[in-house]
């Protein structure tokens, strides 16, 4: 069960700013908002809310979705392609969010 | 942290199921329902499209299964598509997509009068029992912005018609809509009322006081048009499923329905989808367009609601907006990339001007520059990336620049107080983050904002010091800037937000216009 279409995407957008909490934005506004929302979740979605949350919770998240020692067949496959950085990024936006 | 373990336990649950039922069976019955529960309000009861592409055994042929259930399972990112993830069973995702590649599309379900009067439901028997007064603190009730949340999915608990205080940014009433709200319309001659129509064709009449709806009815099965008379007596709804429109009074009681059919101007007798259905302060009448006949009706709203049929205005109409004290009635059409001027006490076409890449003027503007009256068009296509604003003179109906824009624009506003008439930039890439200023005097872009989701839909508060824009698709607040700096003031929360409607616009009438002498 591959989802291709996500990794593709993902791998179009990947940009390189410096500025950390742009970055993290305008990868989580495109591909991660998607089903967590920016500050909140659908109320009809079965997607848990990343706003506002512990940044290193969402980093160590993210970590294990990538290295698959916690299996989500969307989100091994969403992590998958996110470096570091990537991840470092993110967190750090989501984090501040409220 | 309670919310959090909640929904992860309903996201194992869904998870679970994903395994458990894969292999169950579905009869068509049953899936023709799930469409309807979950992707016609979108896609067409009729599976030929509505807000979103058709998808029929004819526009899926041949694509790929498995591409198909990952796309319905993940939504498509930057539009409206949402991910069925864990809201659909695996079984039922797999199912849609067979039941999907195998359907053609449906003609043309009935929704009769009879249907009609069956679905009507009153909230509030006893209207006499509402507040004489806002139950809550605003100045004028003309500072009442709506907003169009649409909800991630089109329908549930996001989908919300949202009332907000635009003097303190705060919202001061919430309806639910089950489905998602499109169009929010005030009653010009009473300010406690307003009508929501949804994506669903259902009509709620809202009591602007106690911020309760008091009636429903629905009049379709898709479409979001819809008028309020001069006078707050009569309602005028039409849909794309079935072709028909219909004239309600203000107790949402059905009096006339009308079908929708006519010769197109290559001679073809079609039946159509309805267009914008607008009222005006200048009769007691309503327009309507027939979006693929391209005639545009005028009823009179009198004994028996007799029609002026004016034909061959244009090749796929769609919005349009008044100018001239609602004398001039400016209808937008998609294919030959004109809008045509139409005088309604005459009743004949004035003049087409030449618009952009495929015209949707949204609820259009008009502003008096030195002397003149400018009404400003966006367009929707991006032909070559020809991107334009369209501005015309309309006291002598003439074409007076085409703006260079940064993408395609779906809807404009403006407002006498304010000095810029801002655009939202729609094309699908970064881009549709962003709105752009454009210079009411130099008639140039001046910044681009952005703002964040989908940008669009930009409407300023009844004062003009305010913008308001909606950061929809996967974005989820409303921002607002300063009208002079162009400084972010405030965000608002909600599922979704799409179309804002100030209550304003029934003084001004067109978006731009001074409040004071109506024009
Ligand atoms: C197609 C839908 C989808 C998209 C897009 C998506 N996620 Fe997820 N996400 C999920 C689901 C489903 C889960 C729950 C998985 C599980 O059970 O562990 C989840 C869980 C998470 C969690 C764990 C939260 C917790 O409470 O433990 C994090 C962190 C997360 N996602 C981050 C992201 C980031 C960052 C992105 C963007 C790069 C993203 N997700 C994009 C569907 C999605
Ligand atoms: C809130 C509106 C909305 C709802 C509800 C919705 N869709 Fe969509 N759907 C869209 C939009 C908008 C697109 C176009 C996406 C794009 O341009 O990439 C789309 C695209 C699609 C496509 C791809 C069409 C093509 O030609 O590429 C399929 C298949 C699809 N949707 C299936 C479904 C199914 C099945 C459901 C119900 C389970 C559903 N959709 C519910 C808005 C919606």
């Amino acid at each position: 069960m591959k989802l291709l279409f996500i990794s593709v995407f993902l791998l179009s957008i990947s940009s390189v700013q410096a500025a950390s909490i742009y970055a993290g934005k305008s990868k989580a506004a495109v591909v991660c908002s998607q089903c967590h929302g920016v500050r909140t979740t659908s109320a009809e979605a079965p997607f848990p809310p990343l706003a506002g949350r512990d940044k290193e919770y969402l980093k160590m998240a993210l970590r294990q979705y990538r290295d698959k020692t916690r299996l989500s067949e969307i989100m091994n496959n969403i992590a998958g392609s996110l470096t570091d950085k990537d991840i470092n990024n993110i967190a750090n936006y989501y984090s501040r969010q409220k | 942290m309670k919310k959090i373990i909640k929904v992860n336990q309903t996201l194992m649950a869904g998870v679970a199921s994903l395994f458990l039922l894969a292999g169950t069976v579905q009869a068509k019955s049953d899936m023709h329902q799930l469409y309807e529960d979950n992707c016609a309000s979108c896609h067409g009861s009729d599976h030929g499209g509505y807000i979103a592409p058709a998808i029929n055994s004819e526009t899926l042929k041949g694509r790929s299964p498995t591409a198909l259930r990952s796309l319905i399972m993940t939504g498509s990112f930057e539009t409206l598509m949402p991910p069925f993830y864990g809201r659909l069973k695996d079984a039922d995702i797999r199912a849609m997509v067979k039941y999907l590649q195998s359907t053609p599309k449906q003609n043309n379900p009935p929704w009769t009068i009879k249907d009609m009067k069956k679905s009507l439901k009153i909230y509030v028997k006893d209207e006499s029992t509402l507040p004489s007064k806002p139950i809550y603190q605003i100045d004028s009730m003309d500072d009442l912005i709506g907003v169009a949340a649409r909800g991630k999915y089109g329908r549930g608990n996001g989908s919300k018609a949202i009332f907000i205080n635009s003097k303190t940014h705060k919202i001061v009433g919430e309806i639910d809509t089950g489905t998602a709200a499109h169009i929010i319309d005030f009653d010009p001659a009473n300010s406690r009322w307003a009508y929501v129509k949804t994506d669903t064709a259902e009509i709620y009449k809202v009591d602007l006081f106690s911020m309760k709806a008091v009636r429903s009815i629905k009049t379709g099965y898709n479409g979001p048009a819809l008028g309020v008379s001069r006078d707050g007596k009569y309602l005028m709804a039409g849909s794309f499923v079935p072709h028909n429109a219909v004239i309600l009074n203000s107790d949402l009681e059905p009096l006339k329905l009308i079908e929708l059919e006519g010769v197109d101007p290559d001679g073809k007798m079609v039946s159509s989808d309805s267009g914008m259905i607008i009222g005006t302060p200048f009769a007691d009448i309503f327009a309507i367009a027939l979006e693929n006949a391209g005639q545009v009706w005028v009823v009179d709203l009198k004994d028996g609601f007799p029609i002026t049929k004016i034909k061959n205005v244009g090749r796929h109409l769609h919005d349009a907006f008044l100018t001239h004290k609602g004398r001039k009635l400016m209808v937008a059409s998609y294919d030959d990339s004109i809008v045509i001027a139409i005088d309604l006490k005459t009743r004949k076409i004035i003049k087409k001007l030449k618009a952009g890449c495929v015209p949707h003027v949204g609820g259009g503007a008009a502003v008096k520059v030195n002397g003149r009256t400018l009404g400003f068009g966006t367009n929707f296509g991006t032909c070559n990336n020809n991107t334009v604003v369209s501005v015309w003179d309309l006291d002598k109906m003439e074409v007076v620049k085409q703006i260079p824009v940064s993408g395609g624009t779906e809807s404009p506003a403006a407002h006498a107080n304010a000095p810029y008439v801002a655009v939202d930039i729609i094309t699908k890439d970064r881009r549709a983050r962003t709105i752009q200023l454009i210079d009411k005097k130099s008639l140039k872009v001046v910044k681009t904002l952005d703002v964040g989701g989908h940008a669009y839909f930009p409407e300023y508060s009844a004062d003009g010091k305010f913008l308001y824009v909606s950061a929809g698709y996967a974005g989820d607040e409303v921002v607002v800037f300063d009208s002079f700096s162009l400084k972010k003031v405030a965000s608002i929360q909600m599922e979704s937000p799409a179309g804002i409607f100030s209550r304003g616009r029934v003084k001004y009438m067109t978006r731009g216009l001074s409040p004071d002498e109506m024009e």
